[in-house]
Parts: structure tokens; sequence; C-alpha cells
């Protein structure tokens, strides 16, 4: 039970991740592949925060979303004007250079050592501290998320958006600052994924930068390519799945090491099979 | 003084490195228009062939050395039937293809790490024996003077191929509009199968000679295929010899930057260089 408890807890950040990678690749087509920066930033600032000036994980957590999404502003007003491959490129680009950053600023981030003995959540003295309510606080956290995610994706503004995806040259011309709505949704996406930054340090209680890597983007951006771009609830599929099959080859009876390879083996042959048949993934509306 | 020798021939060296990976990942692009992340898979196909033979099977060096390459090649060229030209067929976006290399990246990595493990192992046999040469007071082995070598052989055979034989106007002519050319009676996917078959050569080589000159490791590949990626990009995407110098210079800067600083800052470095290159000289140096 507990082991379930811990699967759902794990599904519920990556389903964060995923919901809030979306809006910018799914719903406004910026292929980004930096969204583990914004993660690892939530992760750290909620965690330096509440280690060291001993902030409540509450107050951490908002004030990690706006670091979140104040660095994804820095690096969309950098970015917003690349297309196609050299977004690609210059996303991936920064984030080994972030990276690198959580690795050797050592005065902060403690650098490989990483930093252990972050706290569980409280809240007027009611502690998350067991799994099952940190389950119940990730879960509603998720909610939110989704909320948030699909009152954007049926605005007047998400539309604007899965028009710059089509076709950007076109909605541009109508008057819209394409610009401006690329950096919009790439704040809000960044600040999202703070959010499961701040969950994902206090529920391991350790952060250290190997989870913050360019793969760990590409993992996030599997997610919600199997789930099918566009799709909010594709990216909850995705994650659920995505999550879930590495543990049912663990009961299968591969060694752990060998099982944490097969998982790369399995979503990398997704990925191709995708491409080659289903380019769209399982829920998705946007055709790539 | 030694010091500034020493870098200045490391840069060489790694220049040579990166040179490589640039001439091979060049080919693909300028004659198929698309970033193949297997690339770097192939790489490090070629180097975990030689390490399976040259170690597991004590074969001798010369023959293990051609046998890794001939898998590299035929790698690649197996991907490209299989995975590649079926989506060129169907005339998938640049984002499916990006994707699907992706996932061929990720699946060959992960089959490379069950089969050796994901450990750092070296290429050399007996790492004492390795000849040095002393150069105005740096050192340079023998394995690195061989790169060197072999990178500015690769690059004028190369160019030379291109220019003046009847399939490097064959492969401009693909390169230039496969459709176009394929009405002329140009076969445009053999053409494209030769290219691949020889660029993941010359990258199999590539991973050899990193393999010999530090090590191999499953994720090698994706390292060096980004740094020939920055080498391209640096000296004009599709261009050969524009490639090489870009390769050199980033090379260049990188130890330099690495001296002036510190050299966990390597790669930081060097994608910060990308990034200034994308943002504001995407032709690159030389523009082809």
């Amino acid at each position: 039970m507990e082991y379930l408890i811990h699967i759902a807890i794990l599904v519920c950040i990556y389903g964060i991740l995923g919901i809030s990678l979306n809006l910018a690749v799914g719903e406004a087509g910026l292929l980004s592949v930096m969204h583990a920066v914004f993660y690892g930033i939530g992760a750290y600032v909620a965690a330096l925060l509440m280690l060291n000036a001993e902030v409540n994980f509450f107050i951490a957590l908002l004030l990690a979303v706006v670091a979140s999404g104040f660095v994804a502003f820095i690096a969309g007003a950098i970015f917003s004007h690349l297309k196609d491959v050299y977004y690609v490129f210059a996303t991936l680009g920064f984030n080994v250079i972030a990276f690198s950053v959580f690795l050797n600023w050592d005065d902060v981030t403690r650098g490989p050592l990483g930093i252990p003995g972050i706290p569980r959540p409280e809240l007027f003295g009611f502690s998350f501290f067991d799994n099952l309510p940190f389950l119940i606080l990730s879960a509603a956290l998720l909610y939110l998320v989704y909320l948030v995610s699909t009152y954007i994706t049926s605005s007047s503004f998400g539309r604007v958006l899965n028009a710059i995806r089509e076709d950007e040259e076109m909605i541009s011309v109508f008057g819209y600052r394409t610009s401006s709505y690329k950096l919009a949704i790439l704040v809000i996406s960044g600040a999202l994924a703070g959010v499961a930054g701040a969950l994902f340090a206090s529920y391991i209680t350790f952060i250290d930068p190997s989870s913050f890597s360019v793969n760990e983007s590409i993992f996030i951006l599997a997610i919600i390519i199997l789930g099918g771009l566009g799709s909010t609830r594709g990216a909850l599929l995705g994650a659920l799945i995505l999550i879930a099959l590495p543990e049912a080859l663990r009961f299968i009876g591969f060694p752990s090491d060998v099982a944490a390879q097969m998982r790369q083996v399995v979503y990398g042959l997704l990925l191709i099979l995708l491409m080659l048949y289903r380019p769209q993934g399982m829920l998705g509306k946007f055709r790539m | 003084m030694d010091i500034a020798v020493q870098i200045t021939l490391n840069a060489i060296i790694a220049g040579a490195l990166y040179a490589l990976a640039a001439l091979g990942f060049n080919l693909v692009y300028s004659t198929t228009r698309f970033f193949d992340l297997g690339y770097g898979a192939y790489a490090a196909v070629g180097a975990y062939m030689v390490f399976w033979l040259y170690k597991g099977l004590e074969l001798s060096l010369v023959p293990s050395i051609l046998l890794g390459i001939i898998a590299a090649g035929v790698i690649g060229f197996l991907i490209e039937t299989v995975v590649y030209r079926p989506l060129r067929a169907r005339k998938a976006s640049l984002t499916v293809f990006l994707i699907a290399s992706l996932g061929v990246l990720t699946v060959i990595q992960a089959v490379i790490a069950i089969v050796f493990s994901s450990q750092f192992q070296t290429l050399s046999r007996n790492i004492g024996e390795i000849q040095t040469y002393t150069l105005w007071g740096g050192v340079i082995t023998q394995t690195q003077v061989l790169i060197l070598a072999a990178g500015l052989l690769i690059m004028t055979v190369l160019g030379f191929t291109l220019r003046y034989t009847m399939f490097g106007k064959a492969v401009r002519a693909v390169a230039d509009d496969s459709e176009v050319a394929t009405i002329v009676g140009i076969n445009s996917n053999r053409i494209i199968g030769i290219i691949f078959f020889v660029s993941s050569m010359i990258a199999g080589l590539a991973g050899i000679a990193v393999g010999f000159d530090t090590g191999i490791q499953p994720t090698m590949g994706l390292a060096l295929l980004l740094k020939g990626v920055i080498a391209a990009i640096i000296g004009g995407l599709g261009n050969v010899y524009g490639g090489v110098l870009g390769a050199f210079l980033l090379a260049a800067i990188e130890n330099a930057g690495a001296w002036q600083f510190a050299g966990e800052w390597k790669d930081a470095i060097a994608f910060a260089i990308l990034i200034l290159f994308l943002l504001y000289r995407p032709q690159g140096l030389w523009p082809k």
C-alpha cells in the first residue's frame, strides 16, 4: 500500500510537469527541452527557503513558483523569436547551462552532494509527514494545475496560442503580438513546473542536480508526446504510463538497474513507433 | 608558458574530435535537412564494438577498429532504412524526425547499457605504455596525433568527393531537391542510404577516438554529438570546412575558458556560445 502511495505521488508530480510543459509545447508549439530547469529552480528555491530561512512549505511553494516563473521569463525573453530546431537547441543549451550552475555553484546548492534533510510540509500544526496526507496534498495541487490548464486552453488566450502553433505568420497578420503570447505561456508553464519542484524536494527530502538534467527534460517531453500534444488529459495519461511502466518491469523480475534501462528502451521505442504510426500521441489533437 | 602550450595542444585535440563529429553530422544534415540525434548513438556503437572485440575477444587493434567503424555504419544505415525512410516517404515534419531520432538515441544507449553496463570504461589495454611526445613543453599522446591526422584526412577526402565526383554531384542534387533529383534519374533513397552509412562510420570513428583518448560510456554519444552540432552551427550548417573550423574554434574557446575560470564550466561555455550564435549569427561564420 505504502508502495502504491509512493507511485501515486510520483504520478502527481510528473502529471504537474506534463500538464505544465504541454501548455508550452502542445498548446503553443514551443518545442522546449528546458522544463527540468524550472522544475529544478522550484525545487532548490523551496528547499533552501525551508532549510535556511525556516519558511513554511506553502510560502516556500509560492516563492518557488515566482522564482521559476521569473527564470522562465528570462529564458522566454531571450529565445522567443528563435524558430524550430534552433529553439530546440537553444533551450537544450539553456538546460545544460542551468545544470552546470546547480552542479558547480557549491556555496548555494552544495553541488553534487545535494541538499539533504528538507522538511515535509506543515499547515496550522497539521503535518503532511506521512505519505497518505502528502498524496492528498499532491493530488490537490495536481487538480489545481489541471484547472489552470483547462481554463487557459478554453480561453481566448488559449485559442490564440493554438493559432500560433498552427501558423504564426497568419495570426500575427491579424495584429496579435505573437512574441508576447509565447512569452506569457512560457512563464505560466515554468511557474507551474515550480510547483512540481517544491513538491518533489519536500517529498524526497533530498535534492541533487542529477534530477534536473537534460535527460529529465527529455523524459517530461516523452510523457506529453506519448499522451498526445495539446491534451491536458493526455499529459496525465502519459505521466501515469511512463511512471508506472518501470515499476511493472520490476515486478516482472528484472534487477532494478536493468529495469531502469528497460524503461529507457521502452520509452525510446514508444517514441519511434508513435512518430511512425501515430505522431499525435494517444489523446493528442495536434498533428506535428 | 608551458601551460599555454598544453592548453593549445588540448584545444587542437578536442578540436579534432569535434571536427570528426561535425563532419559526419554536416554530411547528413546537408543531404536530409534534419537533425539526427541518433548520430550520437552510432558513435557509441562504434566505440563499444571495439571494446567488445579488442578487450573482450582480444582481437588485434586494427581489425577491431575497422569492424567497429563498419558496425557503426551498418547501424546508421539500418536506422535510416527502418525509421527515417518511411517518415520521409510520408513527408513528416522536422519535429517528428527530431523526436523519432531522440527515440533512436534513447533505445541504442539503453541497449548498450544493458549489454555492457553503464559504467565508465577504458578502451586501451595498457594505459601505461601509450607513447607520448613532448612538444614545446606540452605533452601529446600517440592516440591524439592519430586522431588529428584522421580528422584532417577525412575532411580532405570528403571535401574532394563532394566537389569533384559524380557521386558528390548526386549528393548535392539530392540535398538541393530530392524530388527533382529523382526525376532526373538519381535514386535519392540510395544516395541518402550511402550518406547515412558513411556519416555513421565517421561517427563510429569519432566514438572510437574518444574511447581511446578518454574512455567509453553509453551516454558518450550525446555529448559528442552536441559538440559536433555546436561546431557545425558555428561554422555554418552544411559547410564541410566551416564545420571543421568551427570545431577548432569551439575547442579553443572552451579550453581558454576552462583555463580562465575552471574546468567544470566547459559545457556551460560551449552552450553559451551556441546560444549566442543562434541569437546573433544563426547562419554561422562561413555560411554556405
